[in-house]
């Protein structure tokens, strides 16, 4: 087994501290903003990427993140599992049984919330290419990405905001938790198609993939479902706690992910399902997700949020026209969607747009989704950029906008 | 509370204890009792009834059975409606296979589209069984404060010994979660936040129902509500569980179970569902 020498070690703890440490300063100074963690993380990423510390100090930041490829490649790896990671408690958050008790309207806000913003997001660059910079041949996929990639709502995000709302508990609350439940779930379905259609190194034919991958979703949600409540009480009787659940189900989550890259849709996604799976057993405790949330959103969350700045020059690559146009849609298509699913199942105006406000915050998964594609060259920097800077926005605005919306309702005469 | 009281009976071996606890309800409510059965009439039946009737039912006034043919859940419910009764007794299995589960059994369908409130034993006993210890569904829905209403008055009539209601935190994990971002003083406070929101919740609705001699625990749980109450039953060995109900359930919300319908599976303990 090759291994790292000397000074690669030293280069890779370097990185990983100086990650972890900038990304936890800015991740405060966002909470003191009452911002969420995922914004300062992210910036702390620019400012130490080519962004800012290329620009004003090119020699450290030459020094640490460039001068050394094994140490380079030994981050790449940390980061591909902690996306793989942070997609797994993505699907751990999705509650089926909540969705279901909250019926029609969860079911009619997602579903608005994401065709709107996903028609909005697919026509955009199909009928206008040019404002995209598209050629003919590429415009139907990236459609189909565009489309995917602004009809996910970032769940914690919203979660955060509703709690500190004290709206987490309400019947608007729960609506819109559901709903973005549901966004996650089907997005990630839409997407996962999108990905076998880039034909990234993958074993089977194009339809074989698409069979497959639904096979194994419904695989998952019902057998690999009915597994897990088989064995889940007896990891939890027999072996040790909360070791024995933790580390089996990291091992399962990694296996579900290698399948899914065999199959040549991503590990992302068997990492997901499997999350959902777990996350909907009956017998994986509270106590155990919020231990397998905490060290993930803490130690490998940063380091991939970290990690998005690094790769890419935010100053050089940002497309004023192109931030626009992307926020633009981004607002109207999840506004008007679940504002207006909200409208339909009996909310009042000022209700289903706050709902509207609510599940427009983005976050974490566009910009995994933007990776994704950049990396199968589905997109360029600019556009990636366009994204990142549309998930901050999204997400800052999201809690502001919804005390508008709600104070406005106060100051109405009942 | 139940004035009228409906016993569907199959001619089982349980079938006298079945009437012996539906002669016990009806002296604690005072109320008049209404024997059900779906299938022909018969010398015999009606012979074996009436020899099952005189040995528990031998002093009761107001007493009625119904015979009817047709489909045993589609009759019994509409006769439960045509007789307006209050209360459905019935005996069902604790445990369904795996088919039936999917297919449906009679007493869990009865349970599932009933219009009137009804009453699941398990075991019933012909020395009758006596609601020691019950466990009432205290989670935030909109029947909760009628559960919890209908289900104290049940347990004064019956002068149950220990009332535990039991009410639970909604994704406890990814709220403690989201909340880890605070400081530790900041999340032990949220922690004791969630906590509290419950126990008020489920105590608002104790001050605003007539104070009762009963000895009342409210308990929350985190987790979902129908596997923790199902646990809950089963740890404290409760004789009764009294739980609201969701309409219109489906098939496909037993592919996907829902919260009631994870409490189907398995019964814990007998089953009050207040309508």
């Amino acid at each position: 087994m090759e291994s790292l020498a000397h000074n690669d070690v030293i280069n890779l703890l370097l990185k990983l501290a100086t990650m972890l440490l900038v990304a936890r300063i800015f991740a405060e100074v966002a909470q003191k903003l009452k911002q969420p963690a995922v914004v300062g993380e992210i910036l702390a990423g620019i400012i130490l990427g080519p962004t800012v510390l290329g620009m004003i100090g090119p020699d450290f930041f030459e020094f640490l993140f460039r001068s050394n490829p094994s140490a380079n490649l030994a981050l790449d790896g940390i980061v591909q599992m902690a996306v793989i990671l942070l997609l797994f408690i993505a699907g751990l958050e999705v509650e089926l049984h909540l969705v279901w008790s909250q019926g029609k309207s969860a079911v009619s806000i997602s579903l608005l919330g994401l065709v709107v913003p996903f028609v909005f997001g697919f026509l955009t660059p199909y009928f206008f290419p040019g404002l995209f910079g598209l050629t003919e041949e590429k415009k139907m996929l990236f459609s189909l990405f565009m489309g995917t990639a602004l009809s996910i709502t970032a769940l914690p995000v919203v979660v955060r905001i509703l709690m500190d709302m004290n709206l987490f508990k309400t019947k608007m609350g729960m609506v819109i938790v559901a709903g973005a439940m549901v966004n996650d779930l089907i997005g990630w379905l839409i997407f996962s198609v999108i990905l076998s259609f880039m034909g990234k190194a993958g074993n089977l034919s194009l339809i074989n993939t698409i069979g497959i991958t639904l096979l194994f979703t419904v695989f998952m949600l019902t057998i690999g479902k009915g597994l897990l409540n088989k064995v889940l009480p007896w990891t939890n009787k027999k072996l040790a706690w909360p070791g024995g659940v933790l580390s089996l189900s990291m091992a399962f989550c990694f296996l579900a992910a290698a399948f899914t890259e065999w199959l040549g849709i991503h590990a992302i996604f068997g990492a997901f399902l499997f999350g959902v799976a777990l996350g909907d057993s009956d017998h994986l405790s509270e106590k155990a997700k919020e231990i397998i949330h905490q060290f993930i959103n803490n130690i490998f969350a940063p380091l991939f949020f970290v990690s998005i700045g690094l790769k890419i020059n935010f100053f050089t690559n940002f497309d004023l026209g192109l931030v626009l146009v992307i926020l633009v849609i981004s607002f109207a298509g999840k506004i008007i969607g679940s504002g207006y699913g909200a409208f339909r199942s009996g909310y009042t105006l000022k209700d289903a747009l706050a709902v509207g406000f609510g599940m427009n915050a983005r976050g974490a998964m566009e910009i995994i989704l933007g990776l994704i594609a950049l990396e199968n060259g589905l997109i360029n920097e600019k556009i990636f950029v366009a994204l990142v800077v549309m998930a901050l926005v999204t997400s800052m605005t999201a809690a502001p906008l919804m005390k508008w919306a709600l104070n406005k309702k106060a100051e109405e005469p009942s | 509370m139940y004035r009228k009281l409906a016993l569907a009976i199959a001619f089982s071996p349980r079938m006298e204890a079945l009437i012996a606890e539906a002669r016990k309800l009806i002296q604690i409510f005072e109320g008049e009792l209404i024997l059900i059965h779906v299938g022909t009439k018969t010398p015999e039946l009606e012979a074996q009834l009436s020899e099952v009737l005189s040995r528990h039912c031998g002093d009761l006034q107001r007493i009625k059975t119904i015979w009817k043919e047709g489909k045993p859940t589609k009759t019994i419910l509409k006769t439960c409606e045509e007789e307006k009764v209050d209360l459905l007794v019935l005996g069902a299995l604790k445990k369904e296979g795996l088919l039936t589960y999917y297919l449906g059994s009679v007493a869990r369908k009865v349970i599932r589209k009933s219009t009137c409130s009804v009453l699941t034993l398990i075991e019933p006993k012909i020395e009758t069984t006596h609601f020691s210890k019950v466990v009432i569904n205290g989670t935030e829905l909109e029947i909760t404060p009628r559960v919890i209403a209908r289900g104290l008055k049940f347990c004064q009539a019956e002068q149950s010994s220990q009332v535990h209601i039991l009410n639970e935190i909604k994704l406890y994990g990814f709220q403690m979660a989201t909340a880890g971002e605070g400081t530790e003083a900041e999340v032990a406070n949220t922690r004791r936040k969630l906590v509290q929101e419950e126990i008020n919740y489920v105590q608002g609705i104790l001050d605003s129902l007539e104070p009762t001699n009963l000895k009342i625990n409210i308990k929350v749980t985190a987790g979902k509500w129908a596997v923790e109450l199902v646990r809950f039953c089963e740890s404290i060995e409760a004789d009764l569980l009294i739980m609201g109900d969701e309409q219109g359930l489906s098939f496909i919300d037993r592919l996907f179970p829902h919260d009631l319908e994870g409490v189907l599976e398995v019964l814990p303990c007998n089953l009050l569902i207040v309508k």
